[in-house]
């Protein structure tokens, strides 16, 4: 597999974090299948999804790890943080708990991830705005406290999903450009995929030699 | 659900979770809580003793369990049986899991993939099994020129 052709030339890794209910899933399955997954259970621990988006000409992927937002599964679910250049902070805009959880979200995030991982916090449930909760300036200062980018989305009707992940991934890439993402980091959570098979290998993935096998 | 099944856990997290569980055990009480992450720790492991033992720990658990932990029990235990290849077993949790929440789409990603693993075991095992019979034909045939040659 090492040696297949990409098609695409970066990989970006995503974690989802949030409350349990706010639609962390629901956001997952609308970006990767284009579809809303009503009365959706609670994830068991982790789901994994990918798609593949465009960023300035560039094709990259998107390994996305969806963690499940109750309680018990948090202590391990901090696992997945580790390496991650991109994560959705989800709240729900109709549950003001949710919201008021985000600063114990914000630190695991800080404390687990690298100095440069992309946080983008989404107010989810958007379309249900006769429920509304959290006001979208309350959330919007609290992004620009903690430098981070904020959207509100539904998942229910696509709303701005697209955008979450686009968002972060441009704000990755430019980080890159700019070279204050630095690829060799061991945990930056992107790999680069040279096209051209000259390119260099990957330096995390060591191809060792075969030694006296003669099978 | 590939992505997820074949996923490893780094030997850190494995170490903290075992210090955490052994913490407890040493103590005389184990809560559920310890003794679950220690188990999904345990069935990511890439060592088939630790995914036992992963096991052990998470049929232990199956009968205490609350409606909503019991679920994450039979989703485990049939990863870490899929890991080890006991595909049956696998189906066997995943198809509990099922009969309780018929909708549940890891579950039935899950049980895809280990009816999928499951196929594809049995086509290999047919082809080995072919290949043992060609051998043993083959080996009948040359012992029959041997003995048809000491007898020249």
């Amino acid at each position: 597999m090492a040696t297949a052709p990409y098609n695409y030339s970066y990989i970006f890794k995503y974690i989802i974090i949030g409350d349990m209910g706010v639609g962390k899933s629901c956001l997952l399955h609308q970006f990767t299948e284009k579809k809303f997954m009503a009365d959706c259970p609670h994830t068991i621990g982790v789901e994994f999804g990918t798609r593949i988006i465009e960023v300035s000409g560039q094709k990259i992927k998107l390994q996305i790890w969806d963690t499940a937002g109750q309680e018990r599964f948090r202590a391990v679910t901090r696992s997945y943080y580790r390496g991650a250049a991109g994560a959705l902070m989800v709240y729900d805009i109709t549950r003001r708990s949710t919201y008021n959880h985000l600063s114990s979200w914000l630190t695991d995030a800080r404390n687990l991830t690298n100095p440069n991982t992309v946080i983008i916090l989404i107010g989810n449930k958007a379309d249900l705005d006769a429920q509304r909760d959290v006001t979208y300036e309350e959330a919007k200062q609290f992004a620009e406290e903690n430098g981070l980018l904020f959207l509100e989305a539904s998942a229910k009707t696509g709303e701005n999903v697209e955008d979450a992940f686009l968002e972060a991934a441009k704000k990755i890439y430019q980080n890159i450009q700019d070279g204050s993402l630095d690829l060799n980091a061991a945990e930056s959570g992107v790999q680069h995929k040279p096209s051209a098979p000259q390119g260099g290998r990957i330096t995390n993935e060591p191809q060792p030699q075969r030694e006296g096998c003669g099978c | 659900m590939e992505a997820v099944v074949n996923e490893v856990v780094s030997p850190e997290d494995l170490l903290k979770f075992e210090k955490k569980y052994n913490g407890e055990f040493t103590k005389g009480r184990v809560s559920k809580g310890t003794q679950f992450e220690y188990a999904w720790c345990l069935i990511r492991s890439k060592y088939s003793p630790d995914i036992k033992k992963g096991i052990l720990l998470l049929e232990e658990l199956v009968p205490k369990g609350t409606k909503d932990e019991l679920r994450d029990y039979l989703f485990y235990l049939a990863v870490a049986n899929y890991r080890l290849k006991e595909y049956e077993k696998g189906l066997k949790y995943i198809r509990t899991l099922l009969k309780n929440e018929p909708n549940n789409n890891q579950a039935l990603e899950l049980e895809k993939l280990i009816n999928n693993a499951m196929k594809k075991d049995g086509l290999v095992g047919m082809a080995i099994v072919g290949g043992i019979g060609l051998g043993v034909a083959g080996l009948a045939g040359l012992i029959g020129l041997a003995v048809a040659k000491s007898k020249s």
